[in-house]
């Protein structure tokens, strides 16, 4: 596993999960599994933002870009890029 | 199975209160718990950040004042002392057009009903009331009372019940400010309950739609007929893509002191009312809603909110035991559970 995805799942494991990570994998769906809802998705964005020196704009708020692990993953890359 | 009374028997965190059964927890030698720690650094940048939130905030009322047609902001507004403080500060420091939107579950302490006309005529504020059948909600408070439909993430903050109630909420306010082009939602999330990192976000169809959906799967598991008018329509997400509003709850980052707004309401002729539990100032549900939760999980649904507001330092430590290992006032409990018919 990349440095950059164990932050990212670090990162929701303790902040979202309290710490207990059973059940979750590299695509699951924060907002179908409730690990997330539309305004915890800001306390991701701003963890990015931090920790990975990026903007993030309002428009690219949308699930493909921060629905799971992998589409974070993904999303940090491009921006990145 | 533990009921709400073996809460005074368990180990808690020396510097916040939550408890050994909270999942994913654990101590250092002086038994203090791994949230406290983490939150340390984070607790030190706070002023800095709600400043730059209150400017924030600032910024985007200027942008948005009377550009609508009618309203600049529709408050979610339960009559209790968060949401009226809220709606206060809004009129009162930013002088906005301002909606106050309450939902009616069934179980709203009358003295709220007094507080919530108190307070929006003593504002000035224009206000409606959404009220579903009685039947529509006593099949979902049954069901969650019963079950946890939803994931167990979501239920380390809220109860089943709160979750229910409060997801129709959102959906309903957000459906109003869609039909009504308001470009702010607000809420009074306490300082506990949500952080100040969400504290202001422009929402959007594909988030809101997703998250919906969950709320329409969860929900769909209470066999309760005709949900879907509740729901945002299909056809907004394309036709008012525009529309889409901030959402803001602004007690994240303005000064928070329990006493010192219940004063401050009083001026409003808002009381606190003396038939609802010790983390609710409207809704008669809420300790059956508590006492359900602690019976399936062993930790009190609001331990998160208040061990946060604790960390803070906005509600004392003894308080804030007193307020989740008190035991539940079981008259409450079981007038709940009679009109649920459970």
């Amino acid at each position: 596993m990349s440095d950059m995805k164990k932050q990212i799942r670090s990162f929701v494991v303790e902040n979202f999960l309290f710490g207990n990570d059973e059940g979750l994998k590299n695509d699951t769906s924060f907002l179908d599994d409730g690990i997330i809802d539309s305004t915890g998705i800001l306390e991701l964005v701003n963890f990015l933002e931090e920790e990975f020196s990026i903007s993030v704009d309002d428009e690219e708020l949308i699930p493909e870009n921060l629905d799971s692990i992998d589409n974070v993953l993904s999303y940090l890359e491009r921006k990145r890029a | 199975m533990t009921s709400s009374n073996d809460q005074l028997n368990i180990n808690i965190c020396k510097k916040c209160i939550l408890p050994e059964t909270f999942p994913g927890i654990s101590f250092n030698d002086q038994g203090i718990c791994n949230h406290c720690q983490r939150e340390e650094k984070r607790l030190e940048k706070m002023p800095e950040k709600k400043e730059s939130y209150r400017q924030k905030l600032d910024q985007l009322i200027a942008e948005i004042r009377d550009k609508s047609p009618a309203y600049d902001v529709i408050t979610a507004y339960s009559g209790g002392k968060d949401s009226s403080y809220t709606l206060k500060l809004l009129r009162e420091n930013y002088d906005l057009r301002i909606l106050a939107m309450s939902f009616d579950n069934h179980f709203v302490s009358s003295l709220s009903w007094d507080n919530i006309y108190n307070v929006t005529n003593k504002l000035d504020v224009d206000y409606i009331n959404f009220r579903p059948p009685w039947l529509i909600m006593k099949k979902i408070f049954s069901m969650t009372a019963r079950e946890d439909i939803f994931p167990m993430p979501t239920l380390l903050r809220a109860s089943a019940i709160c979750t229910a109630c409060i997801g129709l909420v959102k959906s309903l306010v957000l459906k109003t400010a869609l039909e009504m082009e308001i470009p702010l939602v607000a809420f009074g999330w306490s300082p506990g309950q949500a952080p100040i990192q969400s504290a202001i976000m422009k929402t959007n169809p594909s988030l809101i739609r997703q998250n919906q959906l969950a709320l329409k799967k969860a929900l769909a598991l209470t066999n309760s007929r005709g949900l879907d008018r509740y729901f945002i329509p299909e056809t907004y997400y394309t036709n008012y893509k525009d529309r889409f509003p901030y959402n803001i709850h602004p007690l994240a980052f303005f000064d928070y002191n329990e006493d010192q707004i219940v004063q401050q309401l009083n001026t409003l002729d808002w009381r606190i009312p003396t038939d609802t539990d010790t983390n609710s100032t409207n809704c008669l549900l809420n300790a059956f809603g508590n006492h359900c939760h602690l019976e399936r999980h062993r930790f009190h649904p609001y331990v998160w909110e208040i061990a946060n507001m604790v960390r803070q330092g906005i509600v004392d430590r003894e308080e804030g035991i007193d307020k989740i290992y008190s035991r539940q006032d079981q008259k409450m409990v079981e007038y709940a559970r009679k009109r649920l018919g459970l």
